[in-house]
């Protein structure tokens, strides 16, 4: 019985006996089993890790035994280091360095024995004036011929001393290559006794595919940096931009097509944007400034305290007497009405989600998109189909704010401990009840965290919204930029912080109170 | 009433549980091949949690299931209540056949009929106290009041009056875990299933709520499935013990049954370090009067006598104030065996 077998005695020795590695060594090098086992009981004694080990295999092969060995971060650091020297070497070595130099040496000397005949005849014409004026220039010729000569005879010797940097070089790199070769295998052998598809052994196969690599990159190169005239075919990507033309006038058809068949669609969805936004725009813009103003300060202290209360205050001051106020209100209504959007389809999908992982599979590379790409980018599709104004605005900030939302509400239903979720089924619970008041009440700091963070990336796009005409603060910052108005720029662009560190004060705020209340 | 003559409340019956994807294939192989556990997992990667799992428990009986962690008690408990279904088997609840009931008939079923206790007590931490033992009641869709009125109820029962608007998070592990009891009280269950309840409580709090739990089965007379890794445990409070082992029920009898005669090696290394003071009686140890060889000395007519039903703790009592062998007795009162001082202590070892 394995709970009660008794541990046999052990004898203590008067010496820790010495662990031996040589089997395992053996049968992980494969070839040359006891040259490893040698080197690496010096590797593995020596104190700091590293010590004088030198693998003539390595320091002759580089790359070819890296690769043959298994060991590919190492056959990267040597093959392109050694590219780069035989490069160095190459252009010394064969290329013509100054010949264009000596060429046009030797034209001007050609022009130089021209202009000597001219002179020639001429004197013998008797034109002594045009003789000596022919001598003259035969003599700048020769000041000219000379100084080529020089810059030819400079260049060449900077190919010989490029020659000598990249033998010096090389020596470097197959002193290394033959002394860190031993350390990293060490390294390789330690990971593969806890892992064994770790690399191992010496294969033929995979040395032959670095031999591959290696030849043809090396020669490659070599073409392109040492020749003074490459074939097009290297330097060139064979294929010209005939299908770029094709691809994208493809797709501008069908663009097109999309939006004169659906434009029913897309003005249903502008449509519906457009009433929230006009409800929320009223509400904020139409009713009194003291009204709203005097409501906000009351909600941050209501929900974060005083010391968020004055700095709201003080934050709507500035927007209002620097006459941002209605600006402001747009702006808030603008990416209030994103938001709300962005936390009514985000947190529904959030769930879907978090129940369903093919569903999360599909949606989660779709989120990442959506984050990742640039904003401009997707600007194009939305001024397609909805054109320009708020609505699309709001589509863009969307696109923009609706990850967070769904990524941090399925984040928290998941870290729902399962044990109450399961005594809530074990009750009788149905899957909506577990849901509504298991998984949901559970999930809310992070759900709430979604909402901050959406509210946030709202507002970052509100400039970039600003370009397909979504008004607002946004809009300020754009004509500033245009005409490099510094003042204008700062002073809008501090209103829309200002905008921002108020919203996310109060809901923090708000938040950290669930968290108490609990 | 003999529990033998109660009816039965729980039934399972060849009951098997394979996890993996190939669960069914696997299962088709076992019947069919017979392949053992080990094949099982190399062949279809599949992991048998439970294997053949046959028990009734009756009507106020307290069944408990004595494994080590890994034995698949804790999975077992949960096919009771379809938490885990069986990939083949058959169970019965009050004469139910829980395999055929509807999604809502079962969650009917678990809601008014079982009552279940965790491990980690698994309250609702965002919940009150009042809440949380209200909450099975609440999915059944009672009245405010009425859930206060039974949740009331139901902590005044393990003791916790006074606590009700508390939070889980504000009260002590033992405490928690009375919450948890109460909770599984609270919808008046036929059937309680305790999944390890005390096994995360210090020693002694485990020891107090096991005293207060078999106070409240007495009066209440639920039908318990109670699942423990601790064989004191399940020897305290249990009527019968099931005891697993790699899926596998290997021995089920009484507390006694399984002390004094256990069904094999693993068993008996389980029983070896129990205390059998209270589990063996008289009757087992007694050597039968007629043959019973006097030593020197040895007047049974000044012997105690005791009746052959007293466990080992009082045979002590009765023989440290003797220098005789003590004298057993039957119902009527008829001498009908003798416990020499060496066959008590041989029984106090061994128990038999």
């Amino acid at each position: 019985m394995a709970e009660k077998e008794t541990l046999s005695t052990v004898e203590i020795l008067e010496e820790i006996p010495e662990v031996d590695i040589s089997d395992s060594v053996r049968d992980f090098a494969g070839q040359n089993g006891d040259y490893y086992v040698r080197e690496f009981k010096k590797i593995q004694s020596s104190q700091s890790g590293y010590c004088w080990t030198f693998n003539i295999a390595s320091a002759a092969f580089g790359p070819l035994w890296a690769t043959a060995r298994g060991l590919w971060g190492l056959f990267w650091i040597f093959a392109v280091c050694e590219m780069v020297l035989l490069v160095m070497l190459g252009s010394g070595l064969w290329s013509d360095l100054g010949a264009d130099k000596f060429e046009r040496a030797e034209r001007l000397q050609a022009n130089y024995e021209t202009m000597l005949e001219r002179a020639a005849t001429a004197r013998e014409a008797g034109d002594e004036e045009g003789a000596q004026s022919f001598e003259k220039r035969s003599e700048n010729l020769v000041r000219a011929r000379e100084k080529a000569l020089a810059e030819g005879a400079a260049l060449q010797a900077g190919g010989t001393n490029l020659m000598i940097i990249a033998i010096v070089g090389l020596i470097i790199l197959k002193v290394f290559e033959g002394c860190s070769a031993n350390i990293a295998y060490e390294r390789q052998y330690s990971r593969w006794r806890g892992d064994r598809t770790v690399r191992s052994d010496f294969n033929w196969a995979i040395g032959a595919l670095g031999v591959a690599i290696v030849s043809f990159v090396y020669i490659v190169t070599l073409l392109r940096f040492t020749t003074s005239n490459p074939s097009e075919l290297i330097t060139d990507f064979p294929i010209g931009n005939q299908y770029y033309l094709a691809i994208a006038s493809w797709i501008d058809y069908w663009f097109d097509l999309a939006s004169s068949n659906f434009a029913f669609l897309f003005q249903g969805v502008s449509r519906g944007i457009r009433i929230i936004l006009d409800g929320v725009e009223t509400l904020l813009v139409g009713t009194p400034w003291p009204v709203v103003m005097a409501i906000i300060v009351i909600f941050a202290y209501r929900s974060a305290g005083a010391r968020v209360a004055v700095f709201t205050a003080a934050a709507l001051a500035y927007i209002a007497v620097l006459g941002y106020w209605e600006k402001s209100m747009a702006t808030v209504a603008l990416l209030g009405t994103a938001s709300f959007l962005c936390v009514a389809i985000g947190i529904p999908l959030g769930v879907l989600f978090a129940r369903n992982q093919r569903a999360f599979n599909f949606g989660r590379p779709v989120l990442d998109l959506m984050q990742t790409l640039p904003s401009f980018v997707y600007l194009i599709p939305i001024i397609a189909f909805f054109g320009t104004g708020k609505p699309p605005g709001i589509l863009a900030s969307m696109i923009f704010g609706l990850p967070p939302i769904v990524r941090l509400t399925t984040l928290g239903l998941r870290q729902v401990p399962k044990d109450v979720v399961e005594a809530a089924r074990a009750f009788g619970a149905t899957n909506t009840q577990i849901l509504r008041n298991i998984e949901i009440p559970l999930a809310t700091p992070s759900i709430m965290a979604g909402v901050n963070q959406t509210i946030l990336m709202c507002l970052s796009m509100v400039v970039i919204a600003a370009l397909i005409d979504a008004k607002g603060l946004g809009y300020d910052v754009l004509v500033a930029l245009q005409y490099a108005a510094k003042g204008q720029g700062i002073l809008a662009g501090v209103a829309i912080l200002f905008c921002a560190i108020v919203i996310d004060r109060v809901i923090q705020g708000k938040f950290k109170d669930t968290e108490k209340g609990g | 009433m003999k529990h033998e003559e109660r009816e039965v409340v729980i039934e399972l019956k060849n009951a098997w549980k394979i996890f993996g994807e190939q669960a069914d294939q696997a299962m088709q192989a076992v019947k069919s091949e017979g392949i053992g556990k080990a094949e099982v997992l190399d062949k279809y990667g599949a992991v048998v949690g439970i294997a053949d799992c046959s028990f009734n428990v009756r009507r106020g009986e307290i069944f408990c299931i004595m494994g080590l962690s890994g034995s698949g008690k804790s999975t077992l408990v949960r096919h009771v209540n379809r938490l885990i279904e069986p990939t083949s088997g058959e169970i019965y609840l009050l004469g139910e056949d829980v395999m055929k009931l509807s999604t809502t008939a079962l969650r009917e079923m678990r809601a008014k009929r079982i009552g279940m206790v965790f491990q980690h007590m698994a309250l609702l931490p965002h919940r009150s106290v009042r809440d949380n033992v209200a909450y099975p009641l609440e999915i059944r869709g009672e009245s405010k009041s009425r859930r206060w009125d039974v949740s009331q109820h139901s902590l005044s029962l393990v003791g916790l009056d006074g606590f009700e608007d508390r939070f889980p998070r504000e009260l002590s592990g033992g405490m928690q875990q009375r919450v948890g009891l109460a909770r599984a009280l609270a919808s008046d269950p036929d059937v309680l299933l305790m999944d390890e309840p005390f096994s995360a409580l210090d020693p002694l709090i485990r020891r107090q709520l096991q005293d207060q739990f078999m106070a409240l089965s007495e009066q209440l007379h639920k039908t318990t499935l109670f699942i423990t890794h601790d064989l004191d445990e399940a020897i305290r409070l249990g009527t019968r013990i099931a005891i697993m082992k790699d899926g596998r029920i290997v021995q089920i009898g009484t507390p006694e049954e399984i002390v004094t005669n256990p069904a094999d090696d693993y068993v008996r290394d389980f029983v070896q370090n129990i205390s059998k003071l209270k589990l063996v009686f008289a009757h087992t140890i007694q050597v039968p009067i007629n043959e019973y060889k006097p030593q020197e000395g040895d007047d049974l007519s000044r012997s105690p006598r005791v009746s052959q039903d007293v466990d080992l703790d009082y045979l002590i009592d009765v023989a440290v104030k003797t220098n005789q062998p003590t004298v057993t007795t039957d119902d009527d009162g008829k001498d009908v065996g003798v416990v020499s001082k060496d066959r008590l202590l041989q029984g106090i070892r061994d128990g038999k």
